[in-house]
């Protein structure tokens, strides 16, 4: 009797001590799995998120802060996924985001599909470059070209504002989209846009940056801007965990902190420090890029997504060119119509439709196995054969069917006569469309930036929104471009030579 | 001449009522005709007579429809292996056909190497001997495309002759040859008798099948209209088409 009391107090005991940890460390949300919060940013948004430095995974900003300790509020490790603005959304409908984070404003339009959590105030801006006389309303930028962000919702704001101008007869206020918000305001700096429109602390940012270049000129009180939020999809219990993390945050002067370490608490921007007006060309800044880890390990990856993607397309390709070359059959319209759906859609869109369309059908294309190289190695492979076919088609039809017959006649078997006979003349066709179609290919590469994959033009453009050196680095990605084709235009040359079989002359030259 | 209904399997080749049909469009009708060892038959006959058709269905290039196709007692159909029928009936096109990515060595190897295994340095010197025999020895490790009409035509024949076969096919051998060019073939093709090689040709060249023909075909709409020794074919034909196919040739 005795001691099943004791035990019983034990257990007990025990019991009210795990109720209680559990209480004190906060219930993480569904959305967090195997003990990891993955967030989706765009880091060209500085100083909420952006890349700070050369290399490409060196993330930092208020909103990368801001993840590590929410992640640190629940005990769980941060996971940040960077990709393209527009690429977030319906990344986290596909569940590939637990959350995004990524200087977005909180927006009723957006609340309909999302739970948004707001976490820092904040103020829309117009910008212009210094110098350009203040305005009072929107309405005084018609006429003006404003440039702003694709995928934002300041583009609905001027909607609405042209629609009340043309209803007065003056003219719309003209819109520029650009990719990212460093374009933006390059569009502002080059004279190409009257103004552009943006946050006052990515402007607070720029100013330090741009030696004041650039200057508020209007300041409107939309209640559509006020806020910067985390967007989660839809579940209240969810939605509250976050909101008590949040907070609990901001008790503990979390944000307070964060907000000073990277400027954004001083409204002060008046006083921001004046620089020098950055050089034309600034040499050293553009060898360094060149030879900078970022752009080889962007470069490599441009290359090897473009080798493995037209290897792969070429395997595809050659078994669908003999089979639309063959006999009749029923096979043949299926093949015909790959061809033709991939040759018509666009790559981007592909890259696109593989990315975020392929996970709400196929749950397992959700799961971390399906990198963004993965995916680009997929669609890119998948697009180039379209293309390949056609080449391989034309090649093989090229070949005289005499070829054939007289290596048949010989006794040699089908296998032998595509391998030694029909091959090695088609490859001399195939040759230079082939390595046509590979160069265009490698640049085809840069649309996967869409879906997050860091390779040579995505790197280069983290850098300009860092440094807004864009001249510079351009021109860095340009050299690189530029020496893999020609490397690849040298392997040609040396490939053709070996075909000197076909030329009398040559072959004449090669004999003696 | 009359044959016996069923083939004598003591021929090199014999052939009963072999029939080709495309679609409805019938090459060849009930072809009969024996062949002897090392004999040199000519097939004559005007364009679309079936003569090319004809001896393609010799190697199964074109498969027949109906009739007996024999060698050396074998009955040749669907059921034949292809690599060991055409190891043993060679063919040389009429634009021969040469492989123009490989040496003129390697064109003559590359079957034997492929089809029978044999190592790449026997079959290149059984290439070698074989190029020295058709007197083209020197062109070896030479392109085609850097060759002759003539030269290019030996190629083609040592290529054939590379698989060691007991018959060849010629498809107008000498359809892009000059007079001495021709001369050439007519040598090869004797030699290739007296080694006791059968050749069946193909050709419109009334003086070439004259020299080298033991027995000339003379086929029309796809029926053989006569098998006659040249000498008479040339000077009394026996069938009325024949005649009127001569007196053609003589205009032009």
């Amino acid at each position: 009797m005795r001691r099943t009391g004791l035990l019983g107090v034990l257990i007990a005991g025990l019991v009210t001590m795990l109720a209680t940890i559990s209480a004190r460390a906060e219930a993480p949300p569904s959305f967090a799995a195997n003990g990891t919060l993955t967030a989706c940013t765009n880091p060209t948004l500085p100083p909420m998120t952006f890349v700070n430095g050369a290399e490409a995974s060196a993330l930092a900003g208020f909103d990368i802060d801001l993840v590590r300790e929410i992640a640190g509020v629940w005990n769980l490790r941060p996971d940040i996924v960077q990709m393209d603005f527009e690429g977030m959304f319906p990344s986290l409908s596909a569940g590939r985001c637990g959350m995004v984070i990524s200087g977005v404003m909180r927006q009723a339009t957006r609340e309909r599909n999302f739970d948004a959590i707001p976490y820092y105030e904040s103020a829309m801006v117009v910008i212009a470059r210094t110098g350009t006389p203040k305005i009072s309303s929107f309405s005084e930028l018609s006429g003006q070209t404003v440039a702003i962000e694709t995928g934002t919702s300041y583009g609905r704001l001027i909607e609405i504002e042209n629609a009340a101008l043309a209803a007065r007869g003056k003219p719309p206020i003209r819109v520029q989209l650009y990719p990212s918000e460093d374009q933006v305001i390059q569009q502002v700096l080059l004279g190409r846009a009257h103004a552009a429109m943006s946050q006052d602390v990515e402007v607070l940012y720029r100013r330090r940056q741009l030696g004041g270049k650039v200057t508020t000129i209007f300041k409107p009180d939309i209640p559509d801007f006020h806020d910067f939020a985390i967007y989660i999809r839809k579940d209240s219990v969810d939605k509250a965990r976050l909101e008590q993390a949040v907070d609990e945050l901001r008790r503990r002067g979390t944000l307070t902190a964060l907000a000073h370490k990277w400027n954004i608490d001083d409204t002060l921007e008046e006083a921001a420090p004046t620089r020098g007006a950055p050089s034309r060309f600034d040499v050293q800044t553009f060898l360094s890029a060149l030879v900078s880890r970022a752009f080889f390990k962007g470069a490599s990856m441009t290359l090897i997504m473009a080798l493995l993607s037209h290897v792969t397309a070429i395997a595809i390709s050659i078994p669908i060119a003999l089979a639309l070359n063959g006999r009749r059959s029923l096979i043949q319209p299926v093949l015909s119509a790959y061809v033709a759906v991939f040759r018509g859609a666009p790559t981007l869109l592909q890259l696109l439709f593989i990315w975020n369309a392929l996970p709400q059908f196929l749950p397992i294309f959700r799961e971390s196995w399906f990198t963004p190289f993965l995916a680009a190695w997929i669609s890119l492979s998948i697009n180039e054969s379209a293309y390949q076919v056609e080449i391989n088609r034309a090649a093989l039809r090229a070949v005289d069917r005499g070829q054939s017959l007289a290596a048949e006649a010989l006794g040699m078997k089908k296998s032998h006569v595509y391998w030694h006979i029909v091959f090695p003349q088609a490859l001399r066709i195939a040759l230079p469309p082939t390595i046509n179609d590979f160069i265009s290919l490698l640049k085809t590469t840069s649309l996967a930036s869409v879906i997050s994959l860091q390779e040579l033009l995505a790197v280069t453009q983290i850098q300009v929104a860092r440094t807004f050196q864009f001249t510079e680095y351009y021109s860095a990605a340009l050299v690189w471009y530029l020496g893999i084709v020609f490397f690849f235009l040298y392997v040609q040359k040396r490939i053709e030579r070996r075909f000197t079989w076909a030329d009398r002359d040559k072959a004449a030259a090669h004999d003696a | 001449m009359t044959l016996n209904r069923l083939p004598d399997p003591g021929k090199r080749l014999s052939i009963r009522d072999l029939s080709k049909l495309y679609n409805e469009f019938v090459a060849l009708d009930h072809i009969n005709l024996d062949i002897e060892q090392g004999e040199k038959i000519v097939v004559l006959g005007p364009s679309g007579s079936g003569k090319s058709t004809f001896i393609r269905c010799l190697n199964r290039i074109e498969p027949h429809n109906s009739g007996v196709l024999m060698i050396d007692g074998k009955i040749i159909d669907q059921k034949t292996d292809l690599t060991e029928l055409r190891g043993r009936v060679g063919m040389v096109f009429q634009n021969y056909n040469l492989f123009p990515h490989l040496t003129v060595l390697e064109n003559c190897a590359v079957a034997p190497r492929l089809v029978r295994s044999i190592p790449r340095g026997q079959a290149e010197d059984t290439a070698r001997r074989i190029l020295a025999q058709v007197g083209i020895a020197e062109q070896a490790s030479k392109y085609p495309i850097q060759l002759s009409g003539g030269q290019q035509q030996r190629v083609a024949i040592a290529r054939a002759l590379c698989m060691d076969p007991e018959i060849i096919l010629f498809d107008e051998p000498t359809a892009a040859l000059d007079p001495e060019a021709i001369s050439g073939v007519v040598l090869i093709i004797n030699d290739l008798a007296a080694q006791g090689i059968t050749t069946v040709c193909v050709t419109h060249e009334m003086g070439f099948a004259r020299r080298i023909a033991d027995r000339i075909v003379f086929m029309d709409k796809g029926r053989v209209q006569e098998i006659t020794p040249p000498e008479e074919f040339f000077t009394a034909p026996r069938s009325a088409r024949a005649r009127a196919f001569l007196n053609e040739m003589i205009r032009f």
